[in-house]
């Protein structure tokens, strides 16, 4: 394979990291981040960010809306009748 | 001897629901209600999530004799959910909004990040870095304007976290596919928060 480059590497990065690539362009990659500062940054961030949008993105159920959804289960079903 | 009484499965609720236990589907909607909602916030608004949640749980109900158990029955009721979804922003057309690609990664002619590693390391930070209330309304409104194409799958795989092939079997997509956009979602995300806190991505 051609050389990797920061570039191959955040192409590929996903692949890498759910396991689906041959084990030479895995072991390529695994070198050229093992002596990259940059790509070595940008995998720890790449990783976070999942995790950051998830926590930042998390909403929970508003009791109204709940409360909403009973009664529109009552009146659509024979659910919930007996609250 | 007393075994202490284990929650029932999914699919033990969901074989007495479709056999017309009302207090079995009640549970599977107290079980899967604030999951539900938290999805369509995210594939739809909040505006159009109650909607959604209300669809999803009537389509469940009729559909719960359907249910065979050839999936678990949580994704059986995500593929639901997210079909409800995607229903429901089809009917309002979205507008066409502004491109991501200025937060994907940045490379010299030889390949080679164009942000230190020092710019590259402090996005792993920005949510120590930003005031929390600011960075759910901007992480809501960036995941809002990814492409569908790039937002179902990224919602699923990374916020929902469900397995990449339980995304392709609810979008109807390869896993290569799948994989190939949830990666491009990771890498506009990851470029917006380097934008929020004021780095090049």
């Amino acid at each position: 394979m051609t050389p990797v480059v920061c570039a191959t590497g955040v192409e590929l990065l996903m692949d890498y990291l759910e396991g689906v690539l041959p084990a030479d362009v895995r072991a390529a990659l695994d070198e050229h981040v093992a002596g990259c500062a940059r790509c070595a940054a940008f995998v720890a961030s790449y990783l976070e960010t999942p995790r950051i949008m998830r926590e930042a993105s998390a909403v929970s159920l508003p009791a109204d809306v709940e409360a909403s959804l009973k009664a529109f289960l009552r009146a659509r079903t024979t659910a919930f009748k007996c609250d | 001897m007393t075994v202490p009484t284990a929650e029932p499965s999914d699919e033990t609720l969901a074989a007495r629901a479709a056999a017309g236990d009302d207090s079995a589907f009640e549970i599977i909607v107290e079980r899967y209600q604030a999951r539900v909602y938290r999805l369509a916030c995210r594939l739809t608004s909040d505006t159009d999530a109650p909607d959604v949640l209300q669809e999803t749980f009537l389509q469940v109900h009729r559909h719960l004799r359907s249910f065979r158990g050839e999936s678990r029955f949580g994704t059986w009721l995500y593929r639901i959910a997210s079909n409800a979804a995607l229903m429901r922003r089809r009917v309002k057309a979205r507008h066409p909004v502004a491109s991501l690609d200025d937060f994907l990664p940045r490379f010299d002619a030889r390949g080679i990040h164009a942000a230190t590693p020092a710019e590259l390391r402090v996005v792993s930070h920005a949510d120590e870095l930003l005031d929390r209330q600011f960075l759910a309304e901007k992480a809501r409104e960036a995941i809002a304007q990814l492409p569908d194409l790039y937002r179902d799958p990224f919602v699923m795989r990374d916020l929902e976290e469900m397995s990449t092939a339980e995304v392709a079997q609810v979008l109807g997509l390869d896993p290569a596919t799948v994989r190939q956009r949830v990666h491009r979602a990771r890498l506009m995300l990851r470029g917006c928060l380097s934008d929020l806190v004021g780095v090049k991505p």
